[in-house]
């Protein structure tokens, strides 16, 4: 049978046979390409010469053709050049081509994301799986793309070893013995117990008391012996209640408290779980954790001005954090049997069948084929015969079904079902199950006809705040805003908190944008920004109070506003201490403008010998001199360079300011290496390809500005791609348009987008 | 420090007795085994190479780091990955060990070290191992299993030493779940079996891989469920505290675990990456590794690149060193091990993947000196390595013939 099936399905990947279009497209290559893609020494590999069939091998290749024709970048300046109508055709047949050769949508699997909200939402829990589960690939900035997602042995033990961590937790044998613990200043430690010698902490009377932040070491660490500086160790796993009672002294504002995993003294283990704002005034905090055996938690003044030192050479003037008292609960089980052992055991002495029946159904809302079925309840059978309790065949058959490609893999049919549809919007809106809410719409065929109601409801909803989260880090790559550190011999008035806030403002712009029915425009260039107190302090904006963030009117000098006046990005493509023109203007093409941009594959690029060169400027445009990196970088570059006048933190500066560390002396260590400072000039102005001049910032927006369409369909691209888990490409530029069409009507709110691709016929496709 | 005084001290006891069968080390016939050291960030080669071929005469600064073992020692220079595509910053570098990489694909191909593991580690409690003595970064994975899929590695000195040495104290919960691991992954098998063939031909694909991986995962489990059943072996080896940003540390203590892992014989095949980034907790080394390998040539970078990448090398031949001390059987660690040492780039000044330096040792090495080739690609090497080890192939990746390593 299957021998039979073959040729039928390789007919069907072939692109649908059109001479005339063939010798068209031919013609045009002889024409106007093969003098340089020609058999001889062809530029760049690429060969123009062949039939049709070999040249639309590879989509990728045809893509960059067309893109290249359609540009007029290709033929290159000072060769005939083909006329206009013929351009529009001939891209037109191969836009045609392109979307012919379009392969299905893969099947996709949860990414670790989705995994662990979807059970959160599932059973009500909140576990901290990032440990157990292996990062998902990232490929064209997203890890959400089934092309990418690989199964791996070592992927398959992962989620076998989490189902099982996981069910374990979720129906334990017994119920937990809840205790309490209190901590005074008699069981508060610090860095000045340890070797590392005093990090800026100290007791004071009945407090402890921190004034400095240390990134990668916890200045207060509890133990439970007063005489001894073992670390307490939460003994089990479970929900754990922290009550603390501290305060801030000589502070005006907020003050943000770190908790923080792993043994205080030893920078390898040590995590940050979590900030807790305290805001001005306040005596202490109450908050519940997720925790494991073997934690041991403890505390960072995170919104500290200085860096962890000793205060032996110079006391300490600014605001400390005083501790006085911790007291922890747990692991909590207020309910027996907990809420989620009732959803998986809904009555006692379910017989395995219908354990089986119920579970695939509470995890998929499919049911499983009649012979997949019979598997699992054998494993449930095994498990009884050798006398297991009710709850450990319960245990089993959610590892089992939890490690199955039944929860696994995103089972989608060509065209979706209502349920499926309902799946797909979860993942896209929710990154995780749907609710109840949603199938019932799904089931009545609401959903299908009218999304509408549905998408409003679930944006309203609080998970909508996980796509926010996903989706903005995903897309403008916020992770990197803390690659580096700020150095504190350099960027003296730019502290951990204040990074932590550049990192949240493009979220929150999002949010803001998203919860308002606001244009996307504002992306590109706005009149208001997103602030929080250190990043309005950070901006020189009107004070705002508290941590949260809020919109913030510019004032008409001000030259933020927009993605690329923020700190965060102009930080992100940083280092240390240079900014980098390259990272920041292939931030904006690959991300505003979603454009495809890397090296072409034969390029062997040489030994940059930069010993003649006095600046980055002349550094950087020594690849503008060669031929095959100039039809990049001649984008690339005006669009970063624009942005000198902006350091490595996003701070406004007239001159660069290059930094050098001096070689230590004999008894100084890596942190207290002297640094020394050149001051050189700024030159940013640079012509984009088109001709037009741009300068700094204003004149960047500007141009930006103008580009528009080109923008808001990538970023509207760049959502049809997270929405529908692949790579929206050239092929799916009848999708985008349509999509800015039907926005432009609404003002480019960015609200009424995603109401669009979800209304878009193809939202109910595989 | 307490690591390195008990390493070069007394030696490394084994308290228990070997166990029996599968792994014993026979006393006839010494096992062969097989370390690959990787530096990510390559090697300054102009003191790395030798002028000329032939004999080490007045060796560079980097290669007299090794001086110790020039007598088991052959440099070759100048290889080549050609089925490498370059030009997509350090994201190429994870085919150094497998002479492939194809920035289209996310697999890989199989690569040498997992090639061999292949081969001999069938006996073992663990086929091979894989240390990764730095950070996790995108394009610092090199081992790849036969299916081009990454192969786990461990950057975690604590997990592999209580991996290798731990004694375990859930053994009958321990047997109980992989009993278990067993019917589920039956289970999961035959699942993924019937919805493939409700699937079109793209998606068949992303179940065979689920498919495949419960295969590989059903050998794992049984061979867990034999070595389940015997003891680890126990050595006399603490742990210090380490830190990620010392050489001395980190790079020193996964390499002396390399040590540990083949001389219990615990695995014939251990895997080292180093792929550094940042910069060092030494006084002596200052400055930022990746900053410095891009030195453009200025001589007061090169220097400081020069001190990091020595400090790297010493701990290798210390660690050459210590395997020549131990024994496991009748022979040294040293005798039974092929050690392969290369770099993922050739400079990582120009981030080219070609010009690839490849240093042997091995104790019947019976020519020792430098070998310029040009354009060879890396897996006549590979080859060569394969086919020592037994292989009876006669390619590898690109290979277009097999290098002999000894003779």
């Amino acid at each position: 049978m299957m021998r039979l099936c073959w040729p039928l399905l390789l007919l069907s990947f072939l692109p649908p046979g059109n001479l005339r279009a063939d010798s068209e497209l031919q013609k045009f290559f002889r024409q106007n390409c093969i003098k340089c893609h020609g058999p001889e020494d062809p530029q760049g590999d690429v060969r123009l010469d062949g039939s049709v069939d070999i040249l639309t091998a590879s989509t990728e290749l045809l893509e960059t053709i067309t893109s290249l024709i359609e540009a007029g970048e290709m033929p290159p300046e000072g060769s005939p050049q083909p006329s206009p109508e013929t351009v529009t055709k001939i891209t037109h047949l191969l836009q045609q081509q392109i979307l012919a050769q379009r392969p299905a949508n893969p099947l996709r699997r949860l990414t670790r994301v989705e995994y662990t909200n979807a059970l959160h939402d599932l059973f009500g829990i909140e576990f901290d799986l990032f440990n157990l589960l292996p990062p998902d690939h990232v490929e064209h900035g997203f890890d959400r793309f089934g092309d990418a997602q690989l199964m791996s042995p070592h992927q398959l033990m992962a989620y076998l070893t989490t189902a099982r961590f996981v069910s374990e937790r979720l129906l334990p044998d017994a119920r937990p013995n809840t205790q309490t613990w209190e901590f005074d200043v008699r069981h508060f430690h610090g860095s000045r117990n340890f070797a590392t010698g005093g990090g800026g902490d100290y007791r004071d009377g009945d407090e402890y008391v921190l004034t400095g932040f240390r990134p990668y070491r916890s200045n207060l660490h509890l133990s439970i012996d007063p005489e001894r500086h073992d670390q307490f160790v939460i003994p089990a796993f479970g929900v754990y209640r922290l009550e603390v009672k501290a305060r801030a002294t000589s502070s005006r504002e907020d003050e943000v408290i770190g908790i923080n995993l792993g043994d205080g003294r030893h920078p390898t283990s040590f995590r940050s779980i979590r900030r807790i704002p305290m805001p001005h005034g306040a005596d202490g905090f109450t908050t519940q954790l997720t925790l494991r055996a073997g934690d041991q938690p403890g505390f960072t003044f995170d919104s500290a001005r200085v860096p962890g030192r000793s205060l032996a050479k110079k006391p300490h003037k600014g605001p400390d954090l005083r501790f006085s008292s911790v007291r922890l609960t747990g692991p909590l089980a207020e309910e027996w049997p907990a809420p989620a052992m009732r959803a998986i055991l809904p009555q006692p002495n379910m017989p395995p069948g219908e354990l089986v029946d119920h579970l695939a159904m509470l995890l998929t809302q499919r049911p499983l084929s009649v012979e997949d079925r019979a598997r699992f309840v054998k494993i449930g059978r095994q498990q009884q015969t050798r006398g297991a309790s009710q709850v450990a065949v319960a245990r089993s058959l959610l590892t089992a079904l939890l490690s199955s490609p039944h929860f696994l893999f995103k089972a989608e049919s060509p065209e979706l079902t209502d349920v499926e549809r309902a799946y797909r919007l979860s993942w896209f809106l929710w990154n995780s199950v749907p609710d109840a809410a949603l199938l019932t719409a799904a089931e009545s065929g609401e959903l299908r006809q009218n999304p509408m109601a549905q998408v409003e409801r679930m944006l309203s909803d609080a998970k909508a705040g996980r796509f926010v989260d996903d989706f903005t880090r995903q897309w403008l790559q916020l992770e990197k805003v803390d690659n580096f550190g700020p150095d504190v011999r350099v960027f003296k008035d730019v502290r951990r908190m204040t990074v932590d806030s550049m990192k949240r403002e493009a979220r929150e712009l999002f949010r803001h944008l998203l919860e308002n029915g606001l244009s996307m425009e504002h992306f590109i260039d706005s009149n208001f920004v997103m602030a929080n107190d250190r990043l309005a302090r950070f901006y020189g904006l009107p004070s705002v109070a508290g941590d949260g963030f809020v919109p913030v009117t510019l004032p008409e000098t001000s030259e933020r506003g927009g993605l690329v006046a923020q700190a965060g990005f102009l930080k992100l493509t940083s280092t240390d201490f240079a900014t980098s023109p390259i990272h920041r203007g292939s931030w904006i093409l690959r991300n505003l403008y979603n454009e495809k941009i890397d090296p072409p594959a034969d390029v062997l690029i040489k030994e940059p010998d930069i010993r003649g060169t006095t600046t980055v400027r002349e550094a950087i445009l020594k690849h503008q001199e060669l031929k095959s990196c100039a039809r990049c970088h001649s984008k690339i570059d005006p669009l970063g360079f624009a942005l000198e006048y902006y350091d490595p933190v996003g701070r406004k500066r007239d001159q660069y300011r290059h930094v050098e560390e001096v070689p230590a002396d004999d008894e100084a260590t890596t942190f207290t290496k002297k640094i020394k400072f050149t001051r050189a000039p700024i030159h940013a102005a640079m012509k984009l390809p088109g001709g037009r001049q741009v300068y700094d910032m204003l004149s960047l927006k500007a141009a930006l500005m103008e580009d528009k369409e080109r923008i808001l369909k990538g970023i509207i691209g760049k959502l049809v791609s997270y929405a529908h888990g692949r790579e929206v490409t050239r092929a799916d530029r009848g999708h985008v348009d349509a999509i800015f069409e039907s926005v432009a009507k609404e003002n480019f709110s960015l609200r009424a987008a995603i109401h669009a691709i979800v209304a878009h016929p193809a939202f109910g496709r595989k | 420090m307490k690591r390195r005084t008990v390493l070069s001290g007394a030696g490394v006891a084994l308290l228990l007795p070997r166990m029996e069968s599968l792994g014993q080390v026979s006393e006839t016939h010494p096992p062969r085994r097989l370390l690959t050291i990787v530096n990510h960030l390559s090697f300054y080669q102009p003191e790395l190479i030798p002028e000329s071929d032939g004999a080490f005469g007045n060796a560079p600064s980097l290669l007299d780091a090794l001086s110790d073992h020039f007598e088991h020692l052959k440099v070759f220079s100048g290889l080549a990955n050609p089925a490498v595509q370059n030009g997509f910053g350090h994201t190429p570098c994870v085919g150094i060990l497998s002479g492939y990489f194809n920035k289209l694909e996310r697999r890989n191909r199989l690569s040498i070290d997992q090639a061999i593991a292949d081969l001999i580690g069938g006996d073992t409690r663990f086929k091979s191992l894989v240390f990764q003595a730095g950070e996790n970064l995108n394009f610092s994975q090199i081992s790849w299993d036969r299916h081009g899929l990454p192969v786990k590695q461990i950057d975690s000195p604590r997990r592999i030493f209580n991996l290798l040495f731990q004694v375990d104290e859930k053994h009958a919960t321990q047997k109980q779940v992989l009993a278990e691991d067993r019917s589920i992954l039956d289970a999961l098998f035959q699942q993924a079996r019937s919805m493939k063939k409700r699937l079109n031909a793209t998606d068949r694909a992303k179940l065979d891989e689920y498919l495949t991986s419960v295969r590989e995962v059903e050998q794992t489990v049984k061979r867990r469920e034999y070595w389940a059943d015997r003891d680890r072996p126990q050595v006399d080896y603490e742990l210090a505290d380490f830190d990620r940003r010392s050489v001395d540390d980190y790079v020193a203590t996964l390499l002396d675990l390399a040590v540990l892992a083949l001389e219990t014989d615990s695995t014939r095949a251990v895997t080292v990456q180093i792929p550094f980034w940042e910069g060092f907790r030494e006084s002596e080394l200052s400055g930022n590794y990746h900053d410095l390998s891009h030195h453009g040539q200025k001589p007061e970078k090169i220097k400081k690149l020069l001190m990091m990448e020595h400090a790297i090398l010493t701990r290798i031949c210390d660690a050459l060193g210590t395997m020549k001390r131990r024994s496991a059987g009748h022979s040294s660690v040293f005798d039974q091990t092929t050690v392969l040492l290369t770099a993922s780039m050739g400079s990582a000044n120009a981030h080219n993947f070609d010009d690839l330096p490849a240093l042997v040792f091995d104790g019947r090495m019976k020519k020792t000196g430098h070998w310029q080739k040009r354009d060879m690609p890396m897996s006549n090497l590979y080859l060569g390595l394969l086919q020592m080890f037994g292989a009876e192939q006669d390619r590898f990746g690109e290979s277009t013939s097999a290098l002999e390593v000894l003779a």
